[in-house]
């Protein structure tokens, strides 16, 4: 499943996962964001590893926001990624 | 915009390298190599011309290789494929067609500006080089360097050990038939930008100016020299080296290409 979410004054997130089992797996986050350091971005997408599929949106940024509490996010927030992740789980924007 | 150029550029001895046409892999070791070497106290603050051997996609560092590029389409027009150490977006390059350049300074340089001001910072000189060619180009937060006819380029940066890489690459010359079957382009990108085509958003310098591309970059060059000082460099053979290993165990490797699948 695939979900982008164009960040209004900010970048491109995009979220590819799978769902197994009702729970999130195989998460791979991208995009044309900036983070430092780079590591982050596996912080990111393993706090969505094996979340429920049904986890609310809110509960989601606050993972997110977490997992990327010592990092330096740059056109990307954890609103933005709980976004993508809504979008992929709906069936995607394409 | 309200970043104004710092006297402090002054405090250092900038060091200017213009090399020859070099592989597309080759130039993403080089600037970690020659970060590495400023963070060290190796080399000092320096301006880094390039020119491409080839023709490339770069990827940013955190974009996922199938959503952003077509493999079968790049191998076609025998465009290489290279993923580089900072974010931001793809770019099509062909040898020519693009004026690429890096900074690599101490973090001191931009100390208490935010991450946003310090893109428009340092690329205040590129703009002060453009308008005296009469192009009016301006800084589109966060990264963008636009006019009113389109945007003309892209800055990205990383910071390592006390040192900050900020690399641009802008347009002069586009292939826009090609950029479309090598680049996959998606919607939701565009649709904050309020235009449908990627390829309407560039407008490219040689149509701005009229220049021949290296008339330009001598313009900019200039530039940096009258406002920054500017001191001819080379890269050293121990530079080289280093390169040369990170093309071999990192950039070179299609674990690094594919470090988001």
């Amino acid at each position: 499943m695939h979900g982008e979410y164009k960040i209004p004054g900010g970048k491109l997130v995009v979220v590819d996962l799978n769902v197994t089992d009702g729970a999130l797996r195989d998460v791979v986050l991208s995009g044309d964001f900036f983070l430092e350091p780079a590591e982050a971005l596996e912080w990111m997408a393993a706090a969505l590893e094996g979340l429920p599929a049904d986890t609310p949106v809110e509960t989601i940024a606050e993972r997110v926001r977490e997992a990327a509490a010592h990092a330096e996010l740059l056109g990307i927030t954890p609103e933005g990624v709980a976004e993508a992740v809504r979008r992929a789980l709906q069936g995607g924007t394409q | 915009m309200s970043t104004q150029p710092s006297s402090s550029w002054r405090a250092y001895d900038w060091q200017l390298i213009r090399d020859a046409p070099i592989a597309p892999v080759m130039h993403m070791a080089l600037d970690e190599a020659l970060l590495e070497e400023v963070a060290a106290g190796r080399r000092k603050p320096t301006l880094r011309i390039w020119e491409w051997a080839a023709s490339a996609v770069v990827i940013g560092r955190f974009q996922s290789l199938r959503n952003e590029v077509d493999l079968e389409g790049a191998r076609r027009h025998g465009v290489q494929v290279v993923r580089r150490i900072t974010g931001g977006g793809a770019m099509f390059i062909e040898p020519g067609n693009t004026i690429t350049y890096s900074i690599y300074a101490p973090v001191e340089l931009v100390a208490g500006m935010s991450m946003v001001e310090s893109y428009a910072f340092f690329d205040r000189w590129v703009l002060d080089a453009l308008a005296s060619l009469g192009v009016e180009a301006w800084y589109q937060p966060i990264n963008d360097i636009t006019s009113a006819a389109g945007k003309i380029g892209g800055a990205a940066q990383t910071r390592r050990n006390g040192a900050v890489l900020h690399h641009v690459t802008m347009a002069y010359d586009i292939d826009s038939a090609k950029m479309v079957e090598v680049l996959r382009i998606g919607r939701e990108k565009l649709s904050d930008k309020g235009i449908a085509s990627a390829a309407k958003r560039v407008d490219p310098l040689r149509r701005q100016t009229g220049l021949p591309r290296e008339a330009i970059i001598e313009r900019m060059i200039d530039t940096f020299r009258a406002q920054h000082g500017l001191t001819d460099s080379a890269i050293k053979p121990e530079e080289w080296q280093a390169a040369e290993r990170l093309v071999e165990t990192k950039f070179g490797t299609e674990e690094w290409l594919r470090a988001v699948p």
